[in-house]
C-alpha cells in the first residue's frame, strides 16, 4: 500500500532491528568459521535469545494490531507475513548459533572449510536480500532468491559427497563440514520462505514453498 | 456454502434511476441459494437501491425507474410476477427497527400473515412462537406476548422485525444495515441469527461494517458510484481483492 499504516511501520521497524542483529551475528560467525575460531558460542546464544524475545514482541504487536484494527487485504497480509518473517529470522539466528556449537564441539584446526565458508557467505547474502525484497515489496527479487536455493542445495550435496570421500581418520572435519553444510542449507530455506511470503504479500496469491 | 449450481438470483444489466439521476449502472451478479451475501461500499454507492430493486421497492417512489433483468428462481420479477408476490418472497429488514407500536409482540410477528388472511388464530399463535424462537426472542418475551412491540429494547425490536419477516416464509431476506443502531451484544445476536438463517433462506445484507461483512457472509459485493466493482467469495475479497478500489475501501483508505 502506498500509505502504510502506522502499526505496520512499527512492526517492520522491529523486524528491521532483528535483521541487523542477524546480519551482525552472521558476519561474526562467518569470521569464526573462516578462521576456525572458537569462543563465539555464548555471544551467539545471547543473540539468539535476544532475537527470540524480539520475535515475541513482533507477535504481540501483530496480535494487538489484529485486535485493534481488524485489518483486511494488504494490511492483513502485511501482518500475517510479518509474523512468519520474524519467525524465520529467529530460526536463522538459531542456525547461526548452531554453527558456533559445531565449531566448539570438534577439533577443527586442520579442516578445510572453504566450501562451507562460501556456502555460508551465499546463504547470508540470500537472507539479507530476502529481507530487502520484503521491505521493498520486490517480487522479482524474491523470485531470484528462491531460484538461488537450487544452487545452495546442489552445493550442499557436493559438500556431503566430498566428505564421503574424505580420508579415514578425519572424523572431526567430516562432521564439521557435514553438519555446518546442513545448517546452512536450512538457513537458505528460511531465506526462501521469507521470499515466498514476500511474493504473497505483494500478489495476494500463495505459491507454496514451505 | 455448498456447491449448488443453480442461482437463487440472477441479475443482469441492472440500471436504476431516481428521476434523471442514475443510481445503479449495469449491475450483474448471481447469488446462490442459502448463502449470505454482504453488500458493502461507501455512502451513496447504490447499495440500498440495489437491494430495493430485488424486492421491487425502488419503483414505489414516483419518478424512480429500473431496467435490466432480475431473475428469482429463473423467473423475471419485473415481467412475470406481481410486485406483491415478489415482496412476499423477498422479505426486508431495515436499519432502524420498526415494530408496529400499536400491536402486541405476537401480533407484530404475524402482521403480514393476518393481512393476507392466511391462517386461523391458533395457527397464528403457533407461527408467532415458532418465529420468535427462530430469532432467539421467545424466552425473553414468552410472558409478555401481549405487550407492545415498542416496549422491547432496540436489539429485541430488530429481532422482532426479523421474526416478522420470517413469518412470511420468504425465500430471500434483504437486510439494510440491520445492526447499525444496536449495541455490540445485540449486534452479536443478530449476526448469529443471520448465520443460522441461511440454513433455510438466502440473505443479502448491507453493512458499513466491513468486519461484520467478513464475519457473517459467504460472498461479498463491493459497490462504488453505482457500479459493482468486485464480487466474490468473502475470504478472497478480504484477503486479496482484485480491484485496487476494493482494497482501498476495505483497508479504510477512503469511504
Amino acid at each position: 500500500m502506498a500509505n502504510e499504516m502506522e502499526y505496520i511501520t512499527k512492526i517492520n521497524a522491529e523486524i528491521h532491528e532483528m535483521l541487523q542483529i542477524v546480519d551482525a551475528l552472521g558476519e561474526r560467525v562467518q569470521n569464526a568459521l573462516d578462521s576456525k575460531r572458537r569462543g563465539m558460542k555464548d555471544a551467539a546464544y545471547e543473540a539468539s535469545v535476544d532475537i527470540q524475545h524480539r520475535e515475541e514482541e513482533v507477535t504481540a504487536l501483530c496480535v494487538g494490531s489484529l485486535i485493534k484494527y481488524q485489518p483486511f487485504a494488504g494490511d492483513l497480509r502485511a501482518i500475517t507475513v510479518a509474523l512468519k518473517v520474524s519467525y524465520d529470522l529467529s530460526r536463522i539466528c538459531r542456525y547461526l548459533y548452531n554453527i558456533t556449537e559445531v565449531l566448539e564441539e570438534f577439533e577443527v584446526g586442520a579442516c578445510e572449510v572453504n566450501d562451507v565458508s562460501a556456502l555460508l557467505k551465499d546463504a547470508r547474502s540470500m537472507v539479507s536480500m530476502s529481507l530487502t525484497a520484503y521491505f521493498d515489496k520486490n517480487r522479482s527479487l524474491a523470485s531470484e532468491i528462491i531460484e538461488r536455493d537450487h544452487s545452495i542445495d546442489e552445493r550442499y550435496r557436493m559438500v556431503l559427497s566430498a566428505q564421503r570421500r574424505a580420508p579415514f581418520g578425519s572424523g572431526d572435519c567430516i562432521l564439521l563440514n557435514g553438519l555446518t553444510a546442513r545448517i546452512i542449507e536450512r538457513m537458505a530455506d528460511h531465506a526462501c520462505y521469507i521470499s515466498s511470503e514476500t511474493a504473497y504479500l505483494v500478489t495476494g496469491r500463495r505459491t507454496s514453498y514451505r | 456454502m455448498d456447491n449448488c449450481t443453480y442461482e437463487k438470483l440472477d441479475i443482469s444489466g441492472l440500471d436504476a434511476w431516481f428521476g434523471d439521476k442514475q443510481a445503479l449502472k449495469g449491475v450483474s451478479l448471481r447469488i446462490k441459494p442459502k448463502t449470505v451475501t454482504a453488500v458493502i461500499g461507501p455512502s451513496g454507492c447504490g447499495k440500498s437501491t440495489f437491494i430495493r430493486c430485488i424486492n421491487r421497492m425502488h419503483e414505489l417512489t414516483p419518478g424512480n425507474r429500473v431496467s435490466g433483468v432480475v431473475l428469482l428462481d429463473g423467473v423475471d420479477i419485473y415481467k412475470s410476477v406481481d410486485s406483491m408476490d415478489v415482496r412476499r418472497k423477498v422479505g426486508m429488514v431495515f436499519q432502524k427497527p420498526n415494530p408496529f407500536p400499536n400491536m402486541s409482540i405476537s401480533d407484530n410477528v404475524v402482521a403480514g400473515l393476518k393481512l393476507i388472511g392466511a391462517a386461523s388464530k391458533k395457527e397464528l399463535e403457533a407461527v408467532a412462537e415458532e418465529n420468535l424462537k427462530a430469532v432467539g426472542l421467545w424466552k425473553e418475551v414468552e410472558n409478555d406476548l401481549k405487550k407492545s412491540g415498542a416496549s422491547l429494547s432496540g436489539g429485541q425490536q430488530q429481532r422482532l422485525c426479523i421474526a416478522r419477516a420470517l413469518a412470511m416464509r420468504p425465500e430471500i431476506i434483504l437486510m439494510d444495515e440491520p445492526t447499525s443502531a444496536l449495541d455490540p451484544a445485540s449486534t452479536a445476536k443478530i449476526e448469529d441469527l443471520v448465520k443460522t438463517l441461511k440454513a433455510e433462506t438466502t440473505v443479502i445484507i448491507i453493512t458499513h461494517n466491513v468486519q461484520q461483512a467478513a464475519r457473517i457472509s459467504d460472498m461479498t459485493a463491493f459497490f462504488y458510484l453505482g457500479e459493482l466493482i468486485e464480487y466474490g467469495e468473502t475470504r478472497t475479497i478480504f484477503e486479496s481483492p482484485k480491484s485496487p478500489l476494493t482494497e482501498r475501501y476495505i483497508t479504510g483508505r477512503f469511504g
